[in-house]
């Protein structure tokens, strides 16, 4: 499954919104961290706070159109969401055109911000193009009206095999500089039922994820170990379908002794589907 | 102020927003065909000159404003007519006369923008937001 809202806490349609998502054992999108202590993937969070603003605008526009991944100025990760934590969600909407919602969000877990996105837009698209307009009315339904946490949906679940974030194969790699890697969605991948059930297409949260662990190995080498602390200026600009061949090139743009800044652009046939930049941060102490 | 002065500000959003350097980005350049602008960059670039520029930009107002005066004659089957561009060629003053095509598609419209386009945008509306303050 590809949905990460559990429940909808509260709902000012169009405005603001509070949810949350429980992070279980059985989701397909949970990953040991550097101490193998498992735990949500930080993109997913991510996912988690776009999805409950599509929620808050879908419901304003009384489920006509659904936004999808366009731009987002800026992704900070400043904590994690282990296995049997609740993460919760706050996405605040500045604004809705005909054409796009512009939005914040931040995701906490027991009172900690894990994860803030800054600027973020989303292009708003008719929905019966990707969903069937009652399917999501009902999970809305589902969603909104539960109101005890133990009935609360599990999301995340469902995926026989977690998701593999690793690119097909790497067409150059060059410590410490740069690497092109391409990757091809299947067609098979379990979160394609969802995203979206008329279109399948690749999440720009997965991309993003897969992204910032190539740019991580790129990274890696001697004693420093570095981790990535967020994203700034991902803009999803065509969507990549199953059989596009997806050729993503990672750059180290500047790297000092604490931090380092990674530039990325993804093409499909030449033309740009994403771009954006990576920033991580140095770790001190030995690798695992 | 004209938009010489904000050019250099516009030309910085315009290369982010792209990710081109500043030093590429040509002020008659046709944003779609030099720049390979997307629909999705267009939504990002009004929004960051939005911000900037403490502006709010009516969406498809360059269009609407291309027509005014000539709801009926501006094009058919999609298609501009002759009066249609004319009138588009003196409102889209800043793009280079070779670049329009008779009976061009309404929705290719965007191809013609420019940086310069952008700045005029800009302009028009920090100045009828002034106009609007004072009124």
């Amino acid at each position: 499954m590809f949905h990460f809202v559990d429940q909808l806490l509260e709902l000012d349609p169009g405005r603001h919104a509070l949810g949350v998502k429980h992070v279980t054992p059985g989701d397909a999108f949970v990953r040991p961290n550097a101490d193998g202590v498992p735990t949500l993937l930080s993109c997913i969070i991510g996912e988690a706070l776009g999805q409950l603003g599509a929620w808050s605008v879908m419901a304003a526009k009384d489920f006509v159109v659904r936004p999808v991944a366009g731009v987002v100025g800026e992704v900070a990760i400043t904590g994690e969401a282990a296995v049997g934590d609740s993460v919760l969600l706050d996405t605040t909407i500045d604004s809705v055109t005909d054409d796009a919602v512009f939005y914040h969000a931040a995701a906490s877990v027991d009172g900690a911000t894990v994860l803030r996105l800054e600027n973020a837009l989303g292009p708003l698209l008719p929905m019966d193009q990707f969903n069937d307009p009652e399917e999501v009315r009902e999970r809305f339904a589902r969603i909104h009206r539960s109101r005890d946490p133990t009935e609360a949906p599990q999301t995340g679940e469902g995926a026989t095999v977690p998701f593999d974030l690793s690119f097909d194969e790497m067409l150059s790699f060059e410590g410490g500089k740069e690497a092109t890697a391409v990757r091809t969605v299947s067609g098979h991948e379990a979160f394609l039922a969802d995203h979206f059930p008329r279109k399948p297409v690749l999440p720009l949260s997965l991309l993003l994820e897969s992204l910032l662990q190539l740019g991580q190995k790129l990274l890696e080498g001697g004693d420093a170990r570095y981790v990535p602390t967020g994203a700034r200026k991902v803009k999803m600009s065509r969507f990549v379908e199953p059989g596009n061949p997806l050729v993503a090139k990672v750059r180290v743009a500047e790297r000092s002794a604490e931090n380092a800044l990674l530039k990325f652009r993804c093409e499909v046939d030449g033309d740009r589907v994403c771009v954006g930049q990576a920033e991580y941060s140095r770790v001190l102490g030995e690798r695992r | 102020m004209n938009t010489d002065t904000i050019y250099p500000k516009v030309r910085e959003i315009i290369a982010d927003v792209l990710a081109f350097e500043e030093s590429e980005i040509q002020r008659d350049g046709s944003l779609v065909d030099d720049y390979s602008a997307e629909s999705i960059d267009f939504l990002d670039l009004v929004y960051q000159l939005e911000r900037e520029f403490k502006i709010k930009v009516p969406r498809g107002m360059i269009e609407q404003e291309a027509r005014r005066g000539l709801s009926e004659d501006f094009e058919e089957h999609g298609r501009l007519t002759d009066k249609g561009l004319e009138h588009l060629k003196t409102y889209l003053s800043e793009v280079p006369e070779d670049r329009f095509t008779p009976r061009m598609q309404v929705s290719l419209i965007p191809t013609l923008f420019t940086p310069e386009t952008f700045c005029k945008i800009v302009l028009r509306e920090m100045e009828g937001g002034e106009q609007a303050a004072s009124d």
